[in-house]
């Protein structure tokens, strides 16, 4: 397409959505207005009917649990996606050690980043375990958390470097997490229907208000999001290094690669 | 309250343009990371701390994390020899 022709498209397709999007601008609430009559109902009743005092959660694992699933299967349906496509041209076999493509500098780490990378590594997962299991009383959740504790396997490929990180993380526990974080979401979705209740109903028993443990089915929920999204993510980090590395010969055993 | 939101509104405008303005992929990577960080204190000023989680972990920390090792492992020359 020439460029006039571009141009004349893009003032075409201006001149359609504009006047659309300035009506829907201009129907928004105005900034810093009081919140609408949806949340305000949620924040009135989540704590009575749920036990849960963080509303985010509730919406997201309960009371509009079936939107959670369907973002789930997305958040699977896009991994896979790039898994397929980054493995495309070297196939189904994921090499199991760290390879290095020759000629590739060696860039040696300095003992400062090592010393940072060994001590803030376990206590972002620690953080990411904290964010996870606390989804039903303080802000954060599941994906919130999965993507914490992704970042801390990737704080030990800084530190250690790639065939330190790959000894680490295995490809096939990455696979099993996340498609299992998804069958845990649905099988504890469907649960209740064998108890002849409705899909995703909360039959659980709720727990006290403000307790770890409160919430019911919502800590399984999370837990499955959060297993899905830390071996999603680490799966996505891998899979882009690999990619990267389309190498020839493997790596020399302790040698270290940038 | 009244000066941080027009402040946090200003840094995000000014952090935003410099991802654009900084030309050095390296550098740029460590302005997205900066952007990222202050849309995220910018949700919490405005009290959405769970948007503010989610943007801290991915807008600050993996999506630059996975920039930067991309950037590394695309060099192959040594440091010392590229321009």
């Amino acid at each position: 397409m020439s460029p006039p022709a571009r141009i004349a498209l893009l003032v075409l397709a201006g001149l359609v959505l504009l006047p659309g999007t300035g009506a829907v601008i201009a129907g928004l609430p105005p900034f810093g207005s009081t919140i609408a009559q949806y949340g305000e109902r949620i924040n009135a009743i989540t704590p009575q009917v749920r036990h849960v005092a963080n509303m985010v959660s509730a919406i997201n694992f309960d009371l509009r649990g079936l939107d959670t699933l369907g973002e789930e299967f997305m958040l699977l349906a896009a991994i896979t996606g790039t898994v397929v496509l980054l493995r495309g041209r070297r196939g189904e076999g994921n090499t199991e050690r760290a390879m290095r493509r020759p000629g590739r500098a060696v860039i040696p780490r300095s003992d400062a980043v090592v010393l940072v990378c060994r001590i803030a590594g376990p206590l972002t997962a620690l953080f990411g375990l904290y964010v996870v299991l606390h989804a039903t009383v303080t802000p954060g959740g599941g994906f919130q958390g999965g993507v914490i504790l992704a970042s801390a396997t990737l704080l030990i490929y800084l530190g250690e470097g790639y065939a330190g990180w790959r000894d680490t993380v295995r490809s096939h526990w990455l696979d099993a997490m996340e498609g299992g974080g998804a069958l845990l979401f649905t099988l504890f979705g469907l649960a209740p229907m064998l108890t002849g209740a409705a899909f995703m109903q909360n039959v659980l028993p709720l727990g006290t208000f403000r307790d770890v443990f409160s919430g019911g089915l919502m800590l399984v929920e999370n837990l499955g999001v959060a297993l899905a999204v830390t071996g999603g993510f680490t799966q996505l980090f891998l899979e882009f290094m690999e990619e990267t590395r389309a190498a020839d010969e493997p790596d020399e055993p302790g040698e270290e690669s940038a | 309250m009244t000066l941080i939101l027009p402040l946090l509104f200003l840094l995000t405008a000014v952090s935003g343009t410099a991802v654009v303005l900084v030309r050095d992929p390296a550098r740029q990577i460590f302005a997205i990371a900066v952007n990222g960080l202050v849309l995220a204190i910018l949700f919490d000023a405005l009290q959405a701390p769970d948007v503010a989680l989610s943007e801290l972990a991915v807008g600050a920390a993996a999506v630059p994390l996975l920039f930067l090792v991309a950037l590394m492992a695309v060099r192959t020359r040594p440091p010392e020899e590229k321009s």
